[in-house]
């Protein structure tokens, strides 16, 4: 028997399932001999001692982990009751397999729950490696607020001269600032600071322009960091690009818009080529503009932002068909 | 006109508030009474507070003093109206010195500025920036950092933004916030030229203090009534021990209303870095609560009747005794 016993300690200390597998058979072997002969004191007296045995070892086991520990105390509760009442003995092996079979169980769910969270690619693991925060993964739950006046952490006491925040009771002082104090106070600041809010920010050195009282002008280093006055737009343009609800920003239009005159010029440059060169030269002269393109943009900023104010009016100083100017242009940029 | 009032107010007025009275003189602009309406509804929520004043709230928080925390109050006091359910346009107009969208964890998300939208390089509702957390708050960045402002428009150009934002389509908003840069130059002019209401914060030290007084005399030169203040990093442990300035004595030194009083917090800092407003702690902190208590008198345009001291020791239970 001792050594049976020693061969299930190793076989308990190398494997945690192993050990739920071999302790489900060990006590209904056990409860087997004892139903066959019940009635014999000598197998009675044996059956004890190999109980005995079995307790001792488990009680080797005990420091392993604390589960193990409470599985222990239960298997260990069978002699002694064992040994008064021996006829509740398959209620018990009942039992105690719906007790282990618990225990597998949730043990199961723990691993499962550990590999989930471990998984590679899961959110959990994503906020593991720092890809993703867990506080800001996208729309969060709506809060429902509670009255900030009233709530778990806010308790006002019922005398109303203490209140509790967060765990601590603060005194409550009241306030006793009255309507004429107030007053006092603006009538002093209204003698200490007069002031008059600027309404025109001018560089430094700049003249002041008529009909604009010195007082509410803001003069503006010319080296501030980050303020300057010059604007390229005037300020009807900026409060229509503000007021703009709807459709392409204008600047990008006004940028579209200059481009496709080029381009419309290009096009008419290449219609008039075409009456005269064959079509073989109609390409050499597309890839052409093809490596023109990229100068041309820059120049279109320039252009635009010149005639930011006027551009709309600009275009239609200039037919689309203009082909000399578009054609100097083109001289102008070539290498 | 009784009973409906009666059905706007369901819950009975607490009488356990000392430090937010239900002023019930200032008028009151009851939302709109809707036939599904039933008094059942709105007992499964919580309550709300009742907006007072006009839409759009245009609300300017500035300090004269840098650095004693109007980015911090403007977060969070911004996103406590949006939980509360108010919609809300925070404009950073800390020109240079960009902050807000880092405090609110939004920086990446800012692609164009109002310096885009005045150049016409953008419309407005493209640089409006959406909070994922509460799409009823937005953000709105004067400017690029190490980019220069045209100041040419001097404070025209964000009333111009507020009149653009009254005339959306989706409405009007109910808060406009403007984070104020420090100091009383063109930056501080420009921001304060929309607004018609003013919070300013302070911190209880002379220096701070001392800005401040000229601030609110510059506020109120220029017209802006509605001022009342929010005192933060307030010790009550050094108040205690005569180390620092009671909320009470800064409140005799300027004479404003209290709008709120915020204590100096850890989390602060924490959530700076986190670009998390306090007020979304889960579970609330000091500070955290004490900006949404301002947020909710911001709402009401109310002002605080009391304000905490220092800290007793908690009473013990019975069962203290025994460790608990
Ligand atoms: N109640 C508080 N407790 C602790 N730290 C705080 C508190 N309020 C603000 N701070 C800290 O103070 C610093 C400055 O805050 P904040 O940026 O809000 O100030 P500011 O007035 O906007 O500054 P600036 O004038 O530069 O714009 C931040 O680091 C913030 O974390
Ligand atoms: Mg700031």
């Amino acid at each position: 028997m001792p050594s049976h016993v020693q061969e299930l300690r190793v076989e308990f200390a190398s494997s945690y399932r192993r050990f739920n597998c071999t302790r489900r058979f060990s006590p209904s072997q056990k409860f087997a001999l004892g139903a066959i002969d019940g009635s014999a004191s000598s197998s009675c007296q044996e059956q004890s001692s190999q109980d005995k045995a079995v307790k001792n070892e488990i009680d080797t086991l005990n420091f392993k982990d604390p589960v193990r520990k409470l599985q222990a105390t239960i298997s260990s509760l069978p002699p002694i009751v064992f040994a008064m009442r021996r006829h509740v003995g398959s209620n018990f092996a009942i039992g105690l397999c719906i007790a282990t079979a618990f225990l597998v169980m949730a043990v199961r769910i723990y691993m499962v729950r550990k590999s989930r969270y471990s998984r590679p690619g899961s959110v959990a693991d994503l906020v593991r490696r720092g890809q993703l925060r867990s506080d800001r993964r996208g729309i969060s739950r709506p809060l429902k607020y509670d009255d900030p006046f009233n709530n778990p952490l806010v308790k006002v006491g019922k005398s109303n001269t203490t209140v509790e925040m967060c765990g601590k009771v603060y005194r409550l002082a009241p306030v006793t600032l009255t309507e004429e104090e107030q007053t006092i106070h603006k009538r002093r600041r209204s003698r200490a600071y007069q002031w008059k809010r600027p309404t025109i920010f001018l560089k430094e050195g700049d003249f002041v322009p008529p009909n604009v009282d010195p007082d509410t002008v803001r003069w503006i280093p010319a080296n501030h960091p980050f303020a300057t006055t010059a604007s390229d737009i005037d300020e009807d343009l900026a409060q229509n690009n503000v007021y703009q609800q709807h459709g392409v920003p204008f600047r990008i239009q006004a940028e579209h818009d200059a481009l496709q005159r080029k381009l419309e010029a290009l096009q008419n440059d290449q219609k008039l080529n075409k009456l005269v060169i064959d079509s073989s030269n109609a390409k050499d002269f597309e890839r052409a503009f093809k490596s023109h393109s990229k100068p041309l943009e820059h120049g279109e900023e320039s252009f635009s932002n010149d005639h930011v104010g006027n551009s709309k009016s600009s275009s239609s100083e200039q037919p689309p068909n203009s082909f000399g100017s578009a054609a100097s242009s083109e001289e102008m940029q070539k290498p | 006109m009784i009973s409906l009032q009666f059905l706007t107010t369901p819950y009975p007025p607490t009488p356990l508030k000392p430090f937010h009275s239900p002023n019930t003189l200032k008028p009151r602009f009851p939302k709109p009474y809707l036939p599904t309406f039933t008094v059942r509804s709105v007992l499964q929520w919580n309550r709300k507070p009742q907006l007072a004043g006009e839409t759009p709230r245009v609300v300017v928080i500035t300090s004269g003093k840098g650095g004693v925390g109007k980015t911090t109050t403007t977060a969070n006091v911004g996103l406590s109206l949006a939980r509360l359910g108010f919609s809300v346009v925070a404009i950073d107009a800390d020109v240079g010195l960009r902050n807000l969208d880092l405090l609110l964890g939004l920086e990446n998300r800012v692609n164009y500025t109002v310096i885009e939208v005045i150049n016409g390089d953008c419309r407005l509702d493209q640089a409006l920036v959406r909070d994922k957390r509460w799409s009823n708050f937005e953000l709105l960045c004067i400017s690029k950092p190490r980019s220069k402002l045209p100041m040419g428009f001097g404070g025209k150009a964000l009333v111009w933004l507020v009149d653009a934002l009254k005339a959306r389509e989706e409405g009007c908003p109910d808060f406009i916030i403007i984070d104020c840069p420090a100091g009383i130059d063109a930056g501080f002019i420009t921001a304060i030229t929309p607004a018609n209401e003013a919070v300013l914060v302070t911190t209880p030290d002379i220096t701070s203090l001392r800005d401040a007084d000229r601030v609110i005399g510059l506020l109120e030169c220029d017209g802006i009534r509605d001022i009342k203040m929010m005192v933060n990093r307030v010790r009550t442990d050094m108040i205690k021990g005569e180390d620092m300035m009671s909320v009470l004595d800064v409140q005799e030194m300027l004479g404003l209303a209290l709008l709120g009083v915020i204590p100096e917090d850890t989390e602060v800092i924490r959530s700076t870095n986190r670009g998390y407003p306090l007020v979304l702690n889960n579970p609330p902190t000091l500070a955290g609560l004490a900006f949404e208590q301002a947020a909710w008198r911001l709402v009401e345009q109310d002002s605080m009747k009391a304000v905490l001291m220092e800290e007793e020791p908690k009473k013990r239970g019975f069962f203290s005794f025994f460790g608990g």
